[in-house]
C-alpha cells in the first residue's frame, strides 16, 4: 500500500496548490474584513503542510511512518479477512455509473431492475433467472414505496406514457 | 422551562402513537444494523437521511437516537455468539462474551449486557438532561471566538483520537474544510470552487457525502471480503437469568462503565468505541477473579455499558452548543438543518416539543430495546444469515434513490458514487474519514465564526487568546496536541536516566 499511500498524499499536495491557487486570486480583504478567499486561503496552506508532511512520513524508516510519536495506539476494527476480491469493486463501480447513464433513457423501474439482477450476481447469486426474480420483486417493492407512496419523482424514461 | 417539567413535556411529545411508532422503527433498525457486520449505525443513518426530509424533524431525531441506541443493543448479540462484532463498539465484547458462550453462558453474557446497556443508557440520558440544559445557558455567552474555538479544538482532539496516523487525520480535516468552502460564500455572494456548475452553487450537500462515505463505500469494502457460513451458538430462554453471582458481580462495573461512558462520550472523536477499551482495562485491573480473558463477566457488562452511555453523551455537544463531535451526530445534525433548524444552546427555548420530546423519547427506547431484545435475541441474532447478495444490492438502492430522492439531482447520484470511491480509497490507505466529515459540516459555522471575530475586533487576532473562555478552551486543544508529542519525546529521557542508575 506504500505506492498507494504516496501516490494519495501527492494528489493531494498537488489539490492543495490547485486549491491555493484559486484562494489567491479570490479578493482577500483584511484581517478586519476577511474577504471570500482569506479562510480558503489559509485552509490551502494547512492541506499542503499535511499533504507534505504525508509525504515525508512515508519515505521515513517504518516505525516512524507508521505511529508519529506520541499517537495513541491504533483502534483495530474487527479483523477483516485476508481475501480480497478486487475486481468486485470494479464491478460494483462499472456498474453504478452505468445506472446513472441509463436511469432518464431507461427509466427507473428497468435501470434499477438491470442492476439489482446484476448486482445479485456480483455479490455471488450465480443463478440469472432467480436472480432476475428476486431483482423484480425488489423493483415492485421500491416502485411502490418510493414511486406511488412516497412521491418521488424519479425519471421513468420509455415507461413514461405507461406509468407516467 | 425547568428540567422536570421539560421532561414532562418531552414524554407528552414523545407518547404519541406517531413519536412512539418511529422510537420503536429506530429501535428495531438499530438493532438488526447492530448485529448486521459491515452496516453500522452510521451507515444506516446516512442511508436513511434522505427518508427524514419527509417526517417531522422530531420523529427524525427520534428514529435516529432509535437506531443509534439500538445498535449498540444489537452489536452486542453477535459479538458474544458468533465471535463476530457487528460494529465497532463491539470489538471489546468479543473477548470476554465469546468465551463466556463458549463455557454455556452465552444466555448470562446477552443478558447482563441488554440490562448494563439499559442501566447506563438511562443514566447517560439523566446525564444529558442535566447537562444539556445548564451547557446551553451557560452558552449563551459564547460568541465567534468561542465558537471558532470549540469546533477547532473538537477537531484537533478528534485528530488525537481516532488512533490513526495524526498528518492523515489533519489532512482529511483540510480536505473536509476545503469542500466547506466550495459554492457560493454567503456574505458577499462571490462563487468559490464552482467551476461555472451552478449546481455547485448552494456548496456540496452533506446528504451525497455521506450516503457515499459511509454507504457505497462501506458497500464496496464488504463486497472485497469473503465471508464463510456462520455458526450461531444457541440460547435457550431459561438460561437467559444469570446466577445471583454474576448479578452481583455484574452491578459495579455497569455503574462504572455507565459512567465511563458518559465522560468519555462527551470528547470528540469515535467515543463508544474508545470509552468500551477504557472500561474493559479499568476492569481488568479491578479483577480479583483472574478469569479475564476466558469469560468474566465484569469484561462484558462494563464495556457494553460504556458504549451505551457514550450515545446519550454524545448528544450533549450537539443539543447545547450545536456543534456535533462525532459523525453520527453530524448525521443527526443533518436532520435538523434540512429542517432549517439550527441547533445550539437555543434549541431549548425555541423548539422545546424537539429537545425535550427527543430526550424522553431516547428513554423509552432504552426501555423498548430492554423489553424486546432479550426474549427476542435468537430471531435477532438469525439476521446474521440474510445473504449479502441480498441485502447488499437493497442498500445500494436506498442509497441510489435516496440521494435522488431530496432535489432530483443527477449530480448528486454522481457526487455519492465519486465519495463512495473515495471513501473507498481512503480506507484501504488507512485514512479515517470521521475528521473529513465533521470537518466538512463544521466549515462553513468556523468560517463564520473567524469572520464575525475579526470584524468585532477589527482584524485583532488576540481576540482568541484575550476572551478568557476561548483562551481556556484553545489551551486545551494545545495540551491535546502537543501533551502526547512531550510524553513520547520525554519518556526515553527518563527510561535512559533509571537505566544508568540501575
Amino acid at each position: 500500500m506504500k505506492i498507494g499511500s504516496i501516490g494519495f498524499a501527492a494528489l493531494m499536495l498537488a489539490v492543495g496548490l490547485i486549491y491555493e491557487n484559486m484562494a489567491l486570486n479570490m479578493p482577500r480583504g483584511t484581517l478586519a474584513y476577511p474577504g471570500p478567499g482569506l479562510f480558503p486561503l489559509i485552509i490551502g496552506l494547512f492541506m499542503i503542510a499535511m499533504a507534505l508532511g504525508c509525504l515525508v512520513q512515508e519515505f521515513l524508516p517504518r516505525k516512524r511512518a507508521n505511529a508519529p510519536a506520541g499517537s495513541p495506539a491504533p483502534i483495530e476494527a474487527p479483523a477483516a479477512p485476508e481475501e480480497r476480491d478486487v475486481m468486485k469493486t470494479f464491478q460494483l463501480t462499472a456498474l453504478m455509473v452505468g445506472y446513472i447513464f441509463a436511469l432518464k433513457p431507461l427509466g427507473f423501474p428497468i435501470a434499477i431492475c438491470i442492476f439489482l439482477a446484476i448486482a445479485i450476481r456480483i455479490f455471488g447469486y450465480r443463478k440469472w433467472l432467480p436472480a432476475l426474480a428476486m431483482a423484480a420483486v425488489i423493483t415492485a417493492i421500491s416502485y411502490v414505496s418510493f414511486v406511488v407512496w412516497l412521491k418521488v419523482p424519479l425519471p421513468m424514461g420509455i415507461l413514461e406514457e405507461v406509468l407516467g | 422551562m425547568d428540567l422536570f417539567s421539560g421532561l414532562i413535556h418531552g414524554f407528552s411529545v414523545a407518547l404519541t402513537p406517531m413519536n412512539l411508532l418511529f422510537g420503536f422503527l429506530g429501535a428495531v433498525i438499530g438493532t438488526i444494523v447492530g448485529i448486521l457486520p459491515g452496516l453500522g449505525p452510521l451507515g444506516a443513518m446516512a442511508l436513511l437521511l434522505s427518508l427524514t426530509y419527509g417526517f417531522d424533524p422530531t420523529a427524525g431525531m427520534i428514529l435516529f437516537a432509535g437506531i443509534y441506541f439500538g445498535a449498540m443493543y444489537g452489536g452486542s448479540t453477535t459479538s458474544i455468539l458468533l465471535n463476530i462484532p457487528g460494529e465497532a463498539a463491539s470489538v471489546i465484547t468479543v473477548i470476554e462474551g465469546y468465551q463466556m458462550a463458549r463455557r454455556g453462558r452465552a444466555g448470562a453474557a446477552l443478558a447482563v449486557a441488554a440490562v448494563g446497556s439499559f442501566v447506563a443508557g438511562t443514566i447517560s440520558l439523566i446525564g444529558l438532561s442535566f447537562l444539556a440544559p445548564t451547557l446551553a445557558t451557560a452558552a449563551l455567552k459564547f460568541g465567534p471566538a468561542e465558537y471558532l474555538a470549540v469546533a477547532l479544538v473538537g477537531l484537533v482532539i478528534m485528530s488525537r483520537l481516532t488512533g490513526g496516523n495524526l498528518f492523515k487525520s489533519l489532512l482529511m480535516i483540510s480536505l473536509g474544510l476545503a469542500l466547506g468552502t466550495v459554492g457560493m460564500e454567503t456574505v458577499a455572494g462571490y462563487m468559490r470552487y464552482t467551476f461555472h456548475q451552478p449546481l455547485l452553487a448552494q456548496g456540496i450537500d452533506f446528504l451525497p457525502v455521506a450516503m457515499g462515505l459511509f454507504g457505497i463505500s462501506e458497500v464496496l469494502v464488504t463486497a472485497e471480503q469473503t465471508m464463510g457460513k456462520v455458526q450461531l451458538q444457541k440460547v435457550r430462554f431459561r438460561e437467559l437469568w444469570p446466577t445471583l453471582v454474576e448479578w452481583k458481580r455484574s452491578f459495579w462495573p455497569m455503574i462504572r462503565g455507565s459512567f465511563i461512558g458518559f465522560f468519555v462520550g462527551l470528547i470528540p472523536g469515535p467515543s463508544p468505541v474508545i470509552s468500551t477499551m477504557v472500561s474493559y482495562s479499568v476492569e481488568r485491573k479491578l479483577d480479583k477473579h483472574g478469569e479475564f480473558g476466558k469469560g468474566a463477566i465484569e469484561g462484558v457488562a462494563g464495556p457494553e455499558a460504556a458504549n451505551n452511555a457514550s450515545v446519550g453523551a454524545a448528544y450533549v455537544p450537539l443539543m447545547a452548543l450545536g456543534i456535533p463531535f462525532t459523525p453520527a451526530m453530524a448525521v443527526v445534525m443533518a436532520v435538523l438543518l434540512i429542517h432549517g433548524i439550527n441547533p445550539g444552546p437555543l434549541l431549548m427555548t425555541e423548539k422545546p416539543d424537539l429537545f425535550w420530546g427527543v430526550i424522553a423519547s431516547m428513554y423509552i427506547g432504552n426501555f423498548m430495546l430492554l423489553v424486546f431484545n432479550l426474549p427476542l435475541v435468537g430471531v435477532f441474532a438469525n439476521i446474521i444469515r440474510t445473504p449479502l447478495y441480498l441485502l447488499m444490492p437493497i442498500v445500494l438502492l436506498l442509497c441510489m434513490v435516496g440521494v435522488y430522492s431530496v432535489n432530483n439531482s443527477m449530480l448528486d447520484i454522481w457526487l455519492m458514487v465519486g465519495f463512495g470511491l473515495l471513501g473507498y480509497f481512503l480506507r484501504r490507505l488507512k485514512y479515517d474519514l470521521a475528521p473529513l466529515v465533521l470537518a466538512l459540516v463544521l466549515g462553513p459555522m468556523m468560517e463564520r465564526s473567524f469572520r464575525e471575530a475579526m470584524m468585532i475586533s477589527r482584524g485583532d487576532l488576540s481576540v482568541f487568546i484575550n476572551r478568557p473562555i476561548s483562551a481556556t478552551i484553545l489551551a486545551v486543544g494545545a495540551v491535546a496536541l502537543i501533551a502526547p508529542l512531550l510524553i513520547a519525546w520525554i519518556k526515553p529521557l527518563f527510561a535512559r536516566k533509571s537505566d544508568k542508575t540501575a
